[in-house]
């Protein structure tokens, strides 16, 4: 296939193509080759390849527009299998040996593309069809109206397969960072660079330089701009002060002078090496920031300006003297302004026929005009492209004269220029509008970012000239601004090239002229949403969806608003223009996750005994970021009921042994370290003997419970309280809260140490007989020398122990504590020392169940309820203030209709209650209004051989003995009742003081 | 009947499980170990108790405390700030007996928690060390913008670390860092070291 591998639009002479070095790539699966410094468009282009892709609503054939990351057409997907990538703009795809590419948004085939019925169907497809056409019948949205549109949206198609490479995330920090590397960012770079400030340039192309990458004849400094551009980049590479950053495009302003940056570290290879990211997502804090972002060309919107082979002026003359590609023998040009000049000189330089050359303005300047016909230009002053011709390609440019008369030619590409748009996104992002300037009949920065200038083009300085002046300044102020005052030299020079323009939105035509290439919105779209009132530029947005697509409207946005300007006869300023979101261009979600996917989307927890209870063969459960061995199945356990069973009953007949070491642990000290606690708690603290422990509970200070669990106290002034696992980093928040900022007159001092010890629940009727073997004489655990609720403090087996007599099980119970380094050891000895007692590990499962049987408050329980709800009431003290009190006894918080604490048993023995499940009277109906309250916690007990519940029922306290049901909705069941206390095993405490 | 055990537990180090898995390059630009069974301890100062505390440091450690996120360094033992009146003390080969040394000390003028298990903490130096922080930590590590001495409560990934540059030969070439990372976190702060530093080679130091 010989003539896929034609070149013949190749020229030679581009300096920043290598043409010794091809790269074979294949697009909708044919070969073809090009050349390495080329872009996939400009080798596409170079193979004479005009077709690329289909639109997104018509499915019109489209070519490649641009030769930027603006392009709206020319979006493929890049790469095959797992790789896969769609919606890459093959503008900015860096060519490599061995790319493949597919067009999208067609089928069967980019030639006959089925889905192009749309375009015969566009009177029914205008804006505002979604919301006219499927509003009714309401039976039809599920099955036939969303399938539709869902089929219809989006571009491209993903792999469905997974990423198998890596993304990551980094921080950059400078003095001053330079965004673009056109000449006004090389200035900036170079001025600030010499002063010996911290300078960052990024530019999201693959070669520095911008605009004198594609213009030809320009001179700085009195010798070549080409020669510049070298010298300029080896001086910014020898400054050790200065982060050239290639390929990595800024694509957010955020507070705090930081800058969203994405680099595509490896998109230009065939595969990232060995341990490289594809893409790096940069957050750099620059100190000052100087915004060299260029300016977009402006397409003019006439009838059939989207054909195959209409591009931008400017992209013409980058083929032609960046890349060495023609884009056509025949090179129409129709301009409202000098620009499209230029690209009708460079490309008849360049060997292209140039068969007309139509610019809107009578007034064309003279000089220019002189230069045209002396270059043998047929120039049309005061024409107008009313229409182009071709199948899949550019064949015929329709035009009229001064005159109205109407005249063709032929011609395989039409490049247009419409003026000029100074890249504004990122002056925008922190919330400020762009200005309108009449003179250059464009929006420029209004207010900036923190921090930020505006230099060059993006500041509508258009000429070279102003473009290196402007850099060179602002650089030299930027580094000034960070204490930078070293010498810089001169400014570079260069001439001031004219920019003489009229403004022209819109050539009136017979057929569909485009505004938003990508979104397919006409000019008649316009018109049509003026005409039913959606007139606002933000509404005009959404309902035609003008500027909604992933270019935010770089290109169509300003003509679109100007044309309704123009309908509802208002001056531009007053209409304004929507404004863009960060990020300004598509960025992959895989870059904002990094390295935070799979198991690695948060961190894991893992506690000191994590591998000794792996080897016990624990199943885990994630208990916020801590994974906690949730039981421990032994051989014959086919489900996880048996192990809990079992581990209930070892424990309640034996003793078992639970790492508890998630908890919070809070090390409260200091002389007013009791006070402190007296005034967190509902409860008494302050004459907490030293050696013993204390339940506590805490409220919010709107009165309601915050969290709960004991208090110890080590020594007069030094105090350990145990939270929640839950709560543990917000307790901690809470009480640094009341130290630092309720009471700072108080003198304590907080830390947590949760991390610092490792520590296990014994208990059991055999967990004393366990400990005081294995501790031996370190200490005596008889219940006269250490009776229940006692703490301690010794040094046994070669560390430092804490011995807490506290039980949550409702069985005589110890928690032992070493650090933390020791607690895979402790873990071990308690496993050695517990066999011959029949002792078991047990999980949160069968400390649930323990904690239930006892009718302990859990999490579910302390949801919105006050301590009088679930059965703490007394324990909130009389004699003195806490935080919390004043609101607790509020009317509502103390009705006593609201729903509390009860325990719940089925009447019919074996039957399972469900959590979350409401409680109806006898035969009432269930609704809201006969709602008495909610089951909140439920288990089954091995050793009561019965299913419990705890529930908050109004009254609750005072129904004991009533019979009610638990009905469930959601799964359709319902169950008959006895409200019963809520402390199903031991309510005397016997086994607690044994 | 069994016999009393009364052999000494045994420690492991909070990264000792990570290290044993990890993959080492024999050659690499980052260089990493642990800094096992070191003594840390919290340190706050007790109101009003400041000017008190430096007199003692001096006279105990001969340590002149310094303000701010910074480490003070003094005859075996350094303070790394980490907020207001509060310190990282580390000692090299302290355990958990450093807290209760430091307690008896300087009784009275702050309060101390031992944190001896509370952190692991690793020593990152090498030519790439800065750069495979940059993957992670959200503070200018830039020689002129961090030195030896300097101390800062952040983050790496998503992990709390408290870090600081220890001095070395050639800091702005050859900086070396410690890191304390809280020790439940110590596998996925690994995992994210692993992941950063490969692509430089990581290396086993020491």
């Amino acid at each position: 296939m010989a003539g896929h591998i034609n070149t013949t639009n190749r020229i030679s002479g581009a300096p920043e193509i290598d043409y010794a070095t091809s790269a074979r790539f294949t697009f909708d699966g044919r070969s073809y080759t090009g050349l390495r410094g080329d872009t996939l468009a400009s080798a596409l282009l170079a193979n004479g390849v005009k077709l690329v892709a289909r639109s997104f609503k018509y499915h019109r054939p489209r070519g490649i527009l641009t030769a930027g990351s603006e392009e709206p057409n020319a979006l493929v997907e890049l790469r095959e299998g797992a790789r896969k990538e769609p919606n890459c703009k093959a503008t900015t795809v860096e060519l490599f040996d061995g790319l493949s590419a597919q067009s999208q948004n067609r089928w069967p085939s980019l030639e006959n593309d089925i889905g192009a019925i749309n375009g015969l169907l566009s009177p029914i497809f205008v804006a505002g069809f979604y919301y006219k056409t499927f509003k009714w019948p309401a039976s039809f949205w599920e099955k036939l109206y969303e399938p539709l549109i869902r089929r219809a949206a989006g571009l491209g198609r993903l792999s469905n397969l997974p990423d198998p490479d890596s993304y990551e995330k980094a921080f950059a920090f400078c003095d001053v960072l330079v965004i673009g590397s056109g000449p006004a960012g090389l200035a900036a770079a170079l001025a600030a660079g010499r002063t010996g400030a911290r300078v960052i340039l990024c530019e999201e192309d693959f070669r520095l330089g911008g605009r004198l990458l594609s213009e030809a004849g320009e001179e700085i400094n009195g010798r070549s701009a080409r020669e510049w551009l070298e010298a300029a980049r080896a001086e910014l590479s020898s400054l050790s002060n200065v982060t050239l950053m290639p390929r990595t495009a800024v694509y957010g302003v955020y507070d705090g002078n930081t800058y969203g940056a994405i680099e595509k570290v490896a998109d230009h290879i065939l595969q990232p090496a060995a341990h490289q990211p594809r893409q790096r997502l940069w957050q750099i804090v620059a100190t000052r920031s100087i915004l060299a972002a260029g300016a977009l060309e402006r397409p003019l919107v006439f009838s059939g300006n989207d054909r195959p082979g209409v591009m931008m002026a400017s992209a013409v003359r980058t083929y032609a003297n960046r890349f060495g590609v023609l884009a056509g023998k025949r090179v129409a040009v129709f301009t409202n302004n000098d620009n499209g000049w230029r690209t009708a000189f460079d490309l008849a330089a360049a060997g292209a026929g140039i068969p007309a050359l139509i610019d809107t303005r009578t007034d064309v300047d003279a000089a220019l005009s002189a230069r045209g016909r002396a270059a043998g230009l047929n120039i049309i002053s005061g024409g107008q492209v009313v229409a182009t011709n071709g199948s899949k390609a550019l064949n015929e440019v329709i035009f009229t004269d001064a005159r109205g008369v109407k005249q063709n030619v032929s011609a395989d590409v039409l490049a247009m220029s419409g003026g000029f748009n100074p890249a504004v996104a990122l002056t925008t992002h922190k919330g400020a509008r762009p200005a309108w300037s009449d003179e250059l009949a464009t929006f420029v920065p209004g207010d900036l970012p923190g921090g930020m200038s505006v230099v060059g083009a993006a500041q509508g300085e258009f000429s070279l000239g102003a473009a290196l002046r402007g850099g060179h300044t602002a650089g030299l102020a930027a580094a000034s601004a960070t204490g930078h005052d070293g010498a810089a030299g001169d400014a570079p020079m260069a001439a001031d090239e004219a920019y003489r323009h009229a403004p022209m939105w819109h050539v009136e035509g017979a057929k569909k002229a485009f505004v938003d290439f990508q979104h397919d919105v006409t000019a008649s779209d316009i018109t049509l949403a003026h005409r039913e009132g959606y007139r606002s530029v933000e509404l005009l947005k959404r309902y035609t969806t003008l500027g909604m697509a992933t270019d935010q409207g770089k290109l169509s946005n300003i003509n679109g608003h100007a044309i309704m300007a123009a309908l509802a006869g208002k001056p531009m300023e007053q209409v304004g223009t929507t404004v863009a979101r960060a990020p300004s261009i598509p960025v992959s979600i895989g870059a904002f996750a990094g390295h935070s996917r799979g198991k690695d989307f948060k961190p894991t927890r893992h506690i000191a005994g994590h591998a000794h209870a792996q080897e016990l063969n624990a199943t885990f459960i994630e208990t916020g970021q801590w994974l906690r061995p949730q039981w421990y199945a032994r051989p014959g356990e086919t489900e996880w009921r048996d192990s809990v069973n079992r581990e209930v009953s070892t424990t309640r007949t034996a003793v078992g042994i639970c790492d508890v070491s998630t908890l919070g642990k809070i090390d409260v000290q200091g002389p007013d370290a009791a006070e402190f606690l007296n005034r967190v708690y509902i409860n008494a603290f302050a004459k907490l003997a030293v050696g013993k422990a204390r339940y506590g509970v805490m409220l919010r200070e709107d009165g309601f419970i915050l969290d709960d669990g004991t208090v110890a106290r080590f020594g007069e002034e030094q105090f350990v309280v145990s939270t929640t696992t839950a709560n543990a980093g917000r307790i901690m928040k809470h009480l640094n809260y009341c130290a630092q900022v309720l009471w700072p007159e108080l003198d304590v001092q907080i830390a947590s140490i949760s991390e610092a010890w490792a520590q296990y629940s014994v208990a059991g009727p055999r967990s004393r007989e366990l400990l005081q073997k294995m501790l031996g004489n370190a200490f005596d655990l008889s219940d006269t020398a250490f009776p229940f609720m006692g703490v301690a403090e010794f040094d046994w087996a070669g560390v430092p122990v804490r011995l807490f007599r506290i039980s949550f099980s409702g069985e005589l119970a110890y928690e032992i504590a070493v650090p933390a380094n020791y607690g895979d050891a402790l873990s071990r000895r308690l496993e050695a020392e517990g066999q011959p007692l029949g002792a078991c590990f047990y999980g949160t499962e069968a400390l649930g169940v323990m904690r239930i049987e006892k009718g302990h408050v859990g999490g579910p329980e302390m949801v919105g309820t006050t301590a009088e709800d679930v059965g703490l009431g007394r324990m909130m003290s009389t004699k003195k203030d806490f935080i919390g009190k004043a609101l607790a006894y509020r009317e509502a918080m103390v009705d006593p209709a609201r729903q509390r604490l009860v325990g719940l048993r089925p009447v019919e023995a074996g039957k399972p209650l469900a959590g979350g499940a409401h409680l109806l009277e006898k035969g009432a109906a269930p609704t809201t209004a006969n709602d008495q309250g909610y089951v909140t916690s439920v288990t089954y007990s091995p050793i009561l051989k019965s299913w419990l519940g705890l529930a908050l029922v109004k009254r609750g306290p005072e129904r004991i003995g009533e019979r009610m049901r638990v009905v469930d909705l959601l799964r359709n069941t319902e169950v008959e009742v006895e409200l019963c206390s809520p402390v199903f095993l031991d309510p005397e405490g016997s086994k607690l003081h044994g | 009947m069994a016999e009393l055990n009364t052999s000494p537990l045994t420690a492991i180090s909070a990264f000792a499980g990570a290290i044993s898995h990890a993959h080492f390059e024999a050659h690499g630009d980052v260089h990493v170990a642990e800094r096992a069974n070191l003594g840390l301890a919290t340190l706050t100062v007790r109101k009003g108790q400041r000017e008190a505390l430096k007199a003692a440091l001096l006279a105990h450690y001969g340590l002149e405390l310094l303000d701010g996120p910074r480490v003070s360094r003094g005859n075996g033992l350094i303070l790394v700030g980490t907020g207001p009146d509060s310190f990282l003390a580390v000692k090299e080969g302290g355990g958990w007996a450093f807290a209760r040394e430091l307690s008896a000390t300087l009784a009275g003028l702050v309060s101390v928690a031992d944190q001896s298990s509370g952190y692991g903490v690793v020593r990152l130096e090498g030519p790439a060390a800065r750069q495979v922080l940059a993957k992670g930590v959200p503070v200018d590590l830039h020689p002129l913008a961090f030195r030896p001495d300097d101390a800062a409560v952040t983050l790496a990934s998503h992990v709390g670390i408290i870090l600081w540059q220890e001095p070395s030969a050639r800091p702005e070439q050859d900086p070396v860092y410690d890191i304390a990372v809280f020790r439940s976190f110590a596998e996925s702060f690994w995992h994210w070291l692993e992941q950063s530093a490969a692509e430089f080679g990581l290396r086993q130091a020491g």
